[in-house]
């Protein structure tokens, strides 16, 4: 994808252009502006703040989600400013794992956290966090993945002999250095890493735990709370100009977890007419005029399969910027089915914002497959072969099976073997 | 397994219906957990305390302590008599009471409780009640607190049972055949992924839970056998498979665009100072290698 080539080039400040210029010889036209030798000056007109890219497409201001998988099926990053929304899977075993990462890569990058939850403590969310790798040990592990695929498929190509030397196609993405880091899921995140990072707690039974008759269960109350700390963390820390501050800018990265459900006090969940069904849209509405106008980006979990009104998941939808669902195969049918054995799960990309934008920056790929292996979570695109079977009749799911495994390589190789047909 | 499920704290849900009801399986655990020695409180909403005692013996009876909603739930009788406060502040008073040790709050229905308290508010209550220490990690598993709510899933829609689906650690869903009660019990540990079982049991009269193994299924009629699949490459009137002799001529015949391995690797191989392209000419049998241009003549 050009956004992973490029990315190099987003993170070079101004002031470098020019020395940058005379070294590749490749052009002879000089930057006017300040010459400033090297370092980030204080007058450079782009923001360049730790942990963030510039997008090549809009200029917009990126943050990486925590996975580069999920960077580049979102058009290069979560954009500052906008919600992305991650649609539970039914038992909630995957989507803690997003949540997850989003956070430790706002530990690892240097941005300040505000961690809201209604079931869990912060603090124990914050201690779950996974481990970042180092580069070298993690592109070890992908290489001994491919390794594994290329003693199966060395057999000498003859009419398409150009193409033995081209890399096969992998599902996977191609990793860029210095946006994104990658994680080891096995491993928690060492605690000095915590200690040093600056991170905002909301648990929602501790903020209501004082008066907790009927009437202030009310359902907006859960809601109001959590956004007057939002409003508080944002105002004091500066993140939206109001203090101006000596010190680096930096973003604000906000998760909430588990929103709409019973827990938060709203009724969404429970009653297909509930009374109070504009609490959550009316949430979601406030807090993204919050952080457009501050440097925050925010993650939000909501348990889409138990709301019972579709309308107000389509509301939801609109009103959230980017919306990622996540289906896993557990406990449905299509756990047994071979088209989808080697994966956990589908993920949809519901829904891209258009920032600034004539066009939606989306990819080309919508098939997507997730894959929870023992220490890191991939995506993958999810390869379905087509149907070369010797019968005609489709209830043979062998020979599907089979056809996946040949077809697996790419598209030099030719699906011979074990088929009687020769031509 | 049933066993061990009382040894996983949290909400643990049983989901009966009208042909199976749950309240026996109730007393079997409520019994199970007494005998372990355990503080056993049981909040009544549906059935008077005498009949929820009856069947117990009396070292049983004399563990549990029993909330009762029954007889008074809107508090109509003199106060101090009933339970003030209705439903939620019995709820509440469960949470303070319990502190130490190990305990396992026996909820008669949380159908009732649905009823008369807006689900939230309950989820909240029970989330509350389930993690009742400020640090669960602390707590070994055996200390932690039980809930044990009983639910007749045909009274409510999906939304209240989705609800209380997703708060509950384990669901015990109660059906049967032909006499015999069976419990599907979905375990949800956080973090990993959900087990599912089936175990059939029976509860005897003195509310003990004895555990069966599956009943033989009885030979349910046999689908007629399918009709065996045509072969469609027998009898064609073209050939499908090549012979030996055949394979091997078309094994030795030199494609257009195969060239000598020389020439394949030297195409292959980057050329380092490449600045210009090579042209590799073979020429072929029919070529014509005149080398007079002819449009030599021409005066353009």
């Amino acid at each position: 994808m050009a956004v992973a080539g490029t990315s190099g080039t987003g993170t070079r400040s101004t002031g470098s252009m020019v020395a940058a210029a005379s070294t590749n010889n490749v052009t002879s036209f000089q930057r006017r502006g300040p010459r400033a030798s090297g370092a980030d000056s204080g007058c450079s007109r782009l923001v360049s703040i730790a942990g963030t890219r510039r997008s090549v497409r809009n200029g917009q201001l990126l943050v990486s989600t925590g996975l580069p998988a999920l960077d580049q099926f979102l058009g290069g990053g979560l954009a500052v400013g906008t919600v992305l929304l991650i649609e539970e899977d039914k038992y909630n075993i995957y989507s803690p794992l997003l949540f997850n990462y989003f956070l430790a890569e706002g530990i690892v990058s240097g941005h300040a956290l505000l961690v809201a939850s209604a079931k869990e403590d912060p603090a124990d969310i914050l201690q779950k966090l996974p481990a970042p790798l180092i580069d070298h040990s993690y592109k070890k592990e992908c290489d001994e993945d491919i390794c594994g695929h290329k003693m199966e498929s060395d057999i000498k190509m003859k009419i398409a002999w150009r193409y033995q030397l081209f890399p096969k196609m992998e599902g996977r993405p191609v990793l860029s250095s210095g946006f994104g880091h990658d994680y080891d899921i096995s491993k928690r995140i060492p605690q000095e890493l915590i200690e040093t990072s600056k991170w905002h707690g909301f648990f929602l039974p501790e903020k209501i735990s004082s008066t907790f008759n009927v009437e202030s269960c009310s359902l907006t109350s859960g809601y109001m709370k959590l956004l007057q700390f939002i409003q508080n963390i944002i105002y004091e820390e500066g993140f939206d100009g109001s203090n101006p501050q000596k010190k680096q800018k930096n973003i604000l990265r906000i998760g909430i977890q588990n929103l709409g459900s019973p827990l938060w006090g709203d009724d969404i969940c429970c009653a297909e007419n509930c009374d109070a069904s504009h609490s959550l849209t009316k949430f979601l509405y406030i807090l993204r005029a919050l952080l457009r106008t501050s440097l925050s980006a925010c993650i939000i979990t909501v348990p889409t399969h138990l709301i019972q009104n579709k309308a107000v998941i389509a509301r939801v939808t609109n009103l959230s910027d980017t919306v990622v669902g996540l289906e896993s195969f557990i406990g449905s049918e299509k756990e047994t089915n071979p088209l989808y054995k080697d994966y956990h799960g589908l993920i949809h990309i519901r829904q891209i914002p258009r920032l600034n934008n004539l066009i939606y920056d989306i990819s080309d790929v919508k098939d997507l497959a997730f894959k929870l292996k023992k220490k890191l979570f991939t995506i993958e695109r999810l390869h379905l072969p087509p149907d070369l079977s010797d019968t005609v009749s489709r209830s043979s799911k062998q020979d599907l099976a089979e056809s996946a495994k040949l077809l697996g390589p790419g598209c030099g190789m030719t699906a011979g073997g074990k088929k009687h047909l020769d031509f | 397994m049933l066993e061990s499920l009382l040894a996983v704290g949290g909400l643990m849900l049983l989901r009966d219906s009208v042909e199976w009801e749950g309240r026996s399986l109730l007393k079997a655990l409520v019994k199970k957990s007494a005998l372990r020695g355990e503080q056993v409180h049981v909040l009544g909403c549906e059935v008077s305390e005498e009949e929820f005692r009856e069947g117990f013996d009396s070292n049983i009876n004399s563990r549990l302590v029993y909330h009762d909603l029954f007889r008074d739930p809107l508090s109509w009788s003199k106060p101090g008599k009933a339970l003030p406060g209705g439903p939620l502040e019995a709820l509440r008073a469960l949470d303070k009471r319990t502190v130490s040790g190990p305990a396992t709050i026996a909820l008669d229905s949380l159908s009732w409780l649905l009823h008369h308290l807006p689900c939230p508010t309950l989820c909240q209550t029970l989330h509350a009640l389930s993690r009742q220490d400020s640090c669960p990690g602390d707590t070994p598993p055996g200390e932690q607190v039980r809930v044990l709510g009983l639910l007749h899933e045909e009274l409510h829609g999906p939304g209240p049972l989705g609800a209380l689906s997703s708060l509950a650690q384990t669901e015990v869903t109660l059906s049967g055949m032909m006499g015999q009660a069976s419990a599907q019990i979905l375990c949800r540990r956080p973090r990993q992924r959900p087990t599912h079982q089936t175990q059939w049991f029976s509860i005897l009269p003195d509310f003990s839970l004895e555990l069966q193994a599956e009943p033989p299924l009885e030979s349910q009629p046999r689908s007629d056998p399918h009709t065996p699949s045509v072969d469609p490459t027998t009898h064609l009137t073209f050939n499908l498979h090549l012979s030996k002799k055949e394979r091997e001529a078309k094994d030795s015949l030199t494609l257009p665009f195969q060239f000598s391995s020389e020439k394949q690797q030297a195409l292959l191989r980057p050329g380092l100072g490449q600045a210009t392209s090579h042209i590799f000419y073979e020429p072929d049998a029919y070529d014509d290698l005149d080398q007079e241009d002819p449009d030599d003549d021409l005066d353009v």
